[in-house]
Parts: C-alpha cells; sequence; structure tokens
C-alpha cells in the first residue's frame, strides 16, 4: 500500500500537465504502485472564487475510491465559512488547503486564524500549500514568493487537535521548523520537495519520521522522484518506510474526523 | 553504466558514494569545490581544483573532475586548463557565475578545449526577473556553441526555464543538456528528446545539493524508449570521454 497524500487533477495555466485527470492520474501512478492518492484541483489556484472547483472536484473524485479530495478555500473570500461548512457537510470533504501566497495573506492574518478554527471545530485536516512550482522561473507576470512560515509553530500550538500538514516546502523552509516545531503531534510534513542526497532521511529523521508523509506533487512532478527517495536512496528501515508510504496518513487521517 | 555529468563535492565523499551506490550510480563527474564562491579568485580556483584532483586520485573509478575556472583570469584560465586537462586527469572545465559565456574571454578557452577533445560543462539559466551579472543562459551559451562548432558543451540545467532553454539551442548540435538541479518537473526529458535527441541529452544531479533519486526520476520517469533512457543515464558520457 503507497498513499500519495500531494497530487494534483486538472490544470495549472503556465504549463500544460499530462496524466491530470482521474483515470490517467491513477493509471500513471501505479505504474509506481501508488494505490491511492489525496488530490487537489489545480485550476482552483487561480480562480477568484475558489469554491467554485469544490463540487466538481468532489463529483469526479466520487467516482474513483482510490482518490480523496482535498478542498480549496481561500479565508480572504467572502463567504469562505459558509463554503467549508458545504465542503464538509455537503460535499464530503475531510481536508482543506489553503495558498495563503497565492490568496495574498500571511499565516499570521486574523483570517487564517478563522480559518483554522473553523477547520477545527468541522474537524477536518488543513494542508498549507508553501509554493506550487519553483520561484525562479515563474511566469513574469505571475512572481510568487513561498509562504513565510514563522507564525505556523504558535498557530499549531493554538489549535493542537487540528492536523495541519505542510505542502510542497523545501529544505530550507523545513529545517528553521525543526526547533520550534518539536513535539508538536499535529504538525505533518510532506516530502516531495525535500531534496539532497539522502535529504529524506537526513531531514526526516531531525524533523520525525513519524510526521513524514509521503507525497509526490504529480502530475507536475514525476511520481519515480518521491518513489525512488523514499524506497532506493533513503536508508529506512521496514516500518519507518511503511510509515512513511502510508502509516503516517492513515494516523492524519484517524486524528481528523470522519 | 549511470554517469553523473554534474556533481559537486558539498558533502564527504564516502556519503555521497553511499547514496550513490544505493541508486547504482557508477561514476560521478566532479565540479566547483566544497564550498560555491561565485568570484574566485585564481588561488580559490587552484584549491577547488586541488580538491578534486585528490578525490579523483584517491576514488579513480568513481570520480571524474571538470577544471573550475574564471574566465575574469583569462591567463590564469589557460594556465589552469594546462595544469589540470593537459598534465592531469580533469575531463574538461566548468564555467558558473564569474563570467557570461557570451564573453571573448570565453572563444579563447573554447577554443583551446576544442584543440584539447575536452568538455565544457555550462551553468545557464533564464531566471525570471533577471540573471545574476555573470550568469549565461542558453541564448549566450548558444552564441558561443554557434563560434565553436568544434567544442562540445554541456548545458547544465536546460536553462531551468526548460521550454525555453531547449528551444534556444535546438540547432547547436554541440551542445548537449543535463538534466540536473531542477525540480523533478514531468515533461522536460520528453521535451529534450523530442527536440535535440537522446544523443544529445545527459543525466546529471548537482548532488550533493539534489537527492540522486529526484534527478534521476527525469530519466526513470519519462515516456521514452528503454535505449533513450540508457543512452541519456550513462550511454552518450561513455561515447564522449570513451569510458
Amino acid at each position: 500500500m503507497i498513499v500519495d497524500a500531494n497530487a494534483n487533477l486538472g490544470n495549472w495555466p503556465f504549463r500544460r500537465t499530462s496524466y491530470n485527470d482521474p483515470k490517467r492520474l491513477l493509471e500513471r501512478l501505479a505504474r509506481v504502485d501508488i494505490d491511492r492518492a489525496w488530490v487537489v484541483s489545480l485550476d482552483a489556484v487561480m480562480y477568484k472564487n475558489v469554491h467554485a472547483a469544490n463540487a466538481p472536484l468532489a463529483e469526479m473524485a466520487a467516482e474513483y475510491p482510490a482518490l480523496m479530495p482535498v478542498a480549496t478555500i481561500n479565508p480572504t473570500f467572502p463567504a469562505w465559512e459558509r463554503d467549508l461548512v458545504e465542503c464538509k457537510e455537503s460535499l464530503g470533504y475531510r481536508g482543506v488547503r489553503a495558498y495563503p501566497n497565492y490568496h495574498q495573506y500571511e499565516l499570521g492574518d486574523p483570517a487564517f486564524d478563522d480559518f483554522l478554527a473553523v477547520a477545527d471545530d468541522l474537524d477536518m485536516f488543513v494542508e498549507i500549500a508553501v509554493r506550487m512550482t519553483d520561484e525562479r522561473h515563474h511566469h513574469p507576470l505571475c512572481m510568487v514568493p513561498p509562504v513565510e512560515l514563522a507564525a505556523l509553530p504558535d498557530l499549531a500550538a493554538k489549535y493542537p487537535r487540528l492536523p495541519i500538514m505542510l505542502i510542497n516546502a523545501k529544505n530550507t523552509d523545513l529545517v528553521p521548523l525543526i526547533e520550534p516545531t518539536e513535539g508538536m503531534e499535529n504538525l505533518w510534513f510532506e516530502m516531495s520537495h525535500i531534496e539532497g542526497t539522502g535529504g529524506v532521511e537526513q531531514l526526516g529523521r531531525s524533523l520525525g519520521l513519524e510526521h513524514i508523509l509521503f507525497g509526490t506533487h504529480a502530475p507536475y512532478y514525476y511520481p519515480e522522484s518521491a518513489i525512488l527517495k523514499v524506497t532506493r536512496e533513503c536508508e529506512f528501515s521496514e516500518e519507518e518506510q511503511e510509515a512513511i508510504l502510508y502509516g503516517n496518513a492513515g494516523r492524519l487521517l484517524a486524528s481528523a474526523g470522519p | 553504466m549511470i554517469v553523473d555529468c554534474h556533481v559537486h563535492p558539498t558533502s564527504p565523499p564516502d556519503q555521497m558514494l553511499h547514496y550513490a551506490d544505493r541508486m547504482s550510480i557508477d561514476k560521478l563527474c566532479l565540479s566547483l569545490g566544497p564550498h560555491f564562491i561565485q568570484q574566485p579568485t585564481p588561488e580559490q580556483v587552484e584549491a577547488d581544483n586541488d580538491f578534486n584532483r585528490r578525490l579523483v586520485e584517491v576514488y579513480p573509478d568513481r570520480f571524474l573532475a571538470y577544471a573550475n575556472l574564471n574566465p575574469n583570469y583569462l591567463e590564469h584560465s589557460l594556465r589552469e586548463i594546462e595544469r589540470c586537462l593537459v598534465d592531469g586527469p580533469f575531463i574538461g572545465i566548468k564555467l558558473w557565475v564569474a563570467m557570461r559565456c557570451d564573453h571573448a574571454n570565453c572563444d579563447v578557452i573554447a577554443e583551446r578545449i576544442a584543440e584539447l577533445g575536452a568538455l565544457v560543462l555550462q551553468h545557464t539559466f533564464y531566471r525570471t526577473g533577471g540573471n545574476l551579472a555573470g550568469e549565461s543562459s542558453p541564448a549566450d551559451l548558444a552564441a558561443l556553441a554557434d563560434r565553436h562548432p568544434q567544442t562540445t558543451f554541456i548545458m547544465a540545467h536546460g536553462g531551468l526555464n526548460w521550454e525555453k532553454g531547449l528551444k534556444t539551442v535546438i540547432e547547436q548540435e554541440n551542445i548537449l543538456v543535463d538534466t540536473c538541479g531542477f525540480d523533478p518537473e514531468m515533461g522536460y526529458t520528453e521535451m529534450a528528446v523530442r527536440l535535440l535527441g537522446a544523443e544529445r541529452v545527459v543525466y546529471g544531479s548537482d548532488g550533493a545539493g539534489r537527492s540522486f533519486a529526484s534527478q534521476l526520476a527525469k530519466v526513470y520517469g519519462a515516456d521514452i524508449t528503454e535505449s533513450e533512457k540508457t543512452a541519456i543515464l550513462g550511454g552518450n558520457m561513455e561515447r564522449i570521454l570513451g569510458l
């Protein structure tokens, strides 16, 4: 069993992507033995009303039990709270993703605190996408810096029941978090952007392997990258590898609501 | 055979080889030094080259090396080519961000490299917001390669903004592109093979800063033929270097 906690469906405005519908994505992931995937809508990132992507994604994923859709919410947009409640109670979403950089707010803004409070009340898990693509080659009309994470430890401490996942975080984003997040059971780190020879092994042990989630960022990335990092390059015990590939994802879901 | 055409000695050699072994990488081509210096003095250039020479001497079956040069010091660069390539084991030179490769000094260097039948590994970026002052773009390299058709160049990183980088060097058949130093973005290797041919694409990682796995994934995960993958992973470097 392998669970991909970071996969994408739909279109990215700056590059044509392949394997971006449910059937072809699952077939592509199956080539590297990935059985299940948590998916977001790439389209949602640049929509003004991001909630417009949530019903279609839920509908699309409903036909594929191997997919678990994750909603997108912009907590600076009117009626976001109503949208989030609808995601949980009508559309069946268990998790929700935020893009603070694309939607132009900071983690320390009151709107994000309100968002975490509502997600906590709804027993959902929250994903924070630190980036979507390498900032060095962004479209010149859409240069979006990575999310500043300094406020994260205090927020995670304020909502200890709320599972919070960092998505697409690089080594330079994660290293400053090692000390201030030590012992925080509700913080999870998806590994697709961890680099360096043996990087997932070295940084993962510093962050705590029990909080590392397997993720590919497919189909924007080749899914072989994440698979090869965890199953070949890094020297993990069988138990550690199983935890990263699916066990930790299961524990995260268990710590959120149904 | 898997040949990594682009690594830097920024982690201990035993550690680098440990992970290379786990990924079945046979040979690793070193450049720069343990610390990256954008504008190295001649003394720093020599220190980097001496550092890599020692690694090649200690691990002759595993490491190859490109000589680091700073083309702003042209006479020193030519002397360093003699010291490292003519008298030593180096397979080529590495040009990083000290000077754009469109400069006339690089013509002199490229001419000498052609005489020696060696390689030029050239860093290239199309960086949104503008390159560093001495940082070459694929267009700079294409211009240099046009003037020196007998010199073989490896365009590192595909230019980073690789859709633009690959299209820039289609016509320069003396330019190969490597796979290294950027995220494992799906489609890169397919586009490189489609536009340039597999014989002009070589695997590189940019380790130790990059994961061997993430960069090998660009080859293993690409929708290309097995023979094309074999060529990219090592066949092309074997042919060029006569390994």
